[in-house]
This record gives structure tokens, sequence and C-alpha cells, in this order.
């Protein structure tokens, strides 16, 4: 039980990170397009483009999170998916500072997130519950949908 | 429990490659006194230009000697198709 929790609380947690991330890239993206305004995030208009769908889709994603913080059995793939996914990031990371282009700009930064990343999502794979844990959980608490 | 053991194995992997990354053989990067260090340069003030040959738009090609006594400002950039 302490382990769902603990599960819920790291999901919910990370979604309202990725919830935070995802408006201000949004933000930045309308800021932008301000006359004359100065780039929060050093790109153009292409880059600026993707800044917006990025925060858009981090939005979502973080609905993803959320939900899965409110009901892991009916959101379990969110959790094996998010896990995925702070793999492929913090593999991104390592690679953009063993090429080297990002590292006037971000020193060893890309590192430290890999392993932030790579931590989390270990963390997820063992604190995720199992099916029975989580029928137990919804059994426990009343909540949830009828199956 | 399979699928667990087998992911927390490929995570421990990229963990410790991430740690092992700055001192590993194939890595070259790392502190930017260490980069320095790795490949010395030729240029620094005070030093003269070394050798080299530069095409121009004009498509004929500079020399430092065609540079001596003129004001020069060199700038370097990434090509697109690097």
């Amino acid at each position: 039980m302490n382990r769902l929790r603990l599960y819920r609380f790291l999901m919910g947690t990370l979604g309202v990170a990725v919830l935070v991330f995802g408006i201000g890239l949004v933000v930045s993206f309308f800021l932008y397009h301000r006359p004359n305004s100065v780039p929060s995030i050093p790109t153009g208009p292409v880059g600026h483009y993707f800044v917006g769908f990025t925060g858009c889709a981090l939005m979502g994603w973080a609905g993803g999170l959320i939900g899965a913080a409110r009901d892991p059995l009916a959101s379990r793939s969110v959790g094996t998916m998010t896990a995925f996914v702070l793999a492929l990031m913090a593999v991104i990371r390592m690679l953009a500072w063993y090429v080297g282009d990002y590292y006037i700009w971000l020193g060893d930064l890309p590192r430290t997130e890999a392993s932030a990343f790579l931590l989390i999502s270990l963390a997820l794979v063992w604190l995720r519950p199992t099916v029975a844990e989580s029928r137990g959980d919804r059994t426990a608490t009343g909540s949830g949908s009828a199956e | 429990m399979i699928l667990r053991g087998l992911a927390t194995l490929i995570l421990a992997a990229l963990f410790t490659l991430n740690l092992i990354l700055p001192n590993s053989s194939f890595s070259h990067r790392g502190p930017e006194n260490k980069v320095r260090a790795d490949r010395p340069s030729q240029l620094a003030i005070g030093r003269a230009l070394p050798p080299l040959e530069l095409i121009g738009f004009d498509g004929r090609t500079y020399s430092r000697e065609d540079l001596r006594g003129h004001r020069v400002l060199l700038t370097f950039e990434r090509s697109v198709d690097w």
C-alpha cells in the first residue's frame, strides 16, 4: 500500500511539474510573437513553432500522469510509457553531452538531468503497481468505475 | 518480474554509462580546461597566425601572406551540412 501511495505521489508530482513546464513553453511561444520581443529560449521562429507544439504535448502528457496518479489501474500503461520515455530522454541528453554542440550552452547539465531521469524511471519501474495491487486498492478505496 | 528485472538492468547500465562518460576513453568531452588540454591550440593572443589558405566568395585563394598588413576579422561557424 505504501508503495502504491508513493507511486501515486511520484506520478502526481511529475504530472504537475510537466504541466508547469508545458505551460511555460506555450507561454514563451506567445511571448516570442510580441513585437520586438527577446526570446526567452535562444531559437528562432521554426524553433518556437516546435516549442509551442512541445508545450501542448507536455500538457497532454501531464493530464495522463495526473490521471494515473488518481487511478493507477485505469492508466497503468502511462507509468510504463513514462518510464520508457524518461529513459529515452536520458539517452538523448547523454548523446547531446557527448556530441558537444550543447556543451557551451549547458555545460554538464544534460548529464545531471540524465541521471535524474534514469532514477525516476527506475523508481517508476519498481513502484508501478501490479494489476492485483491496483485492484486491491480500488476495492479498498471504492474508487474507479465498475469492471 | 522478468521484464522488471530486465528494465532495471538496462536502466542501471545507462546510469553507469552516464557516470563514467566523462572519464571514458571514447569520450573527449569534459571540463573545458580538460578539452583545451586535449587539443592545444596554435592560436593565441600575440602569436602569429598559422599558415592557412581560404577560398573567398570571389573564387580567389587567400593565404596568410595576402592578409599581412591588413586588418582582418576572422569568424568561424558550423556549416549547415556539418
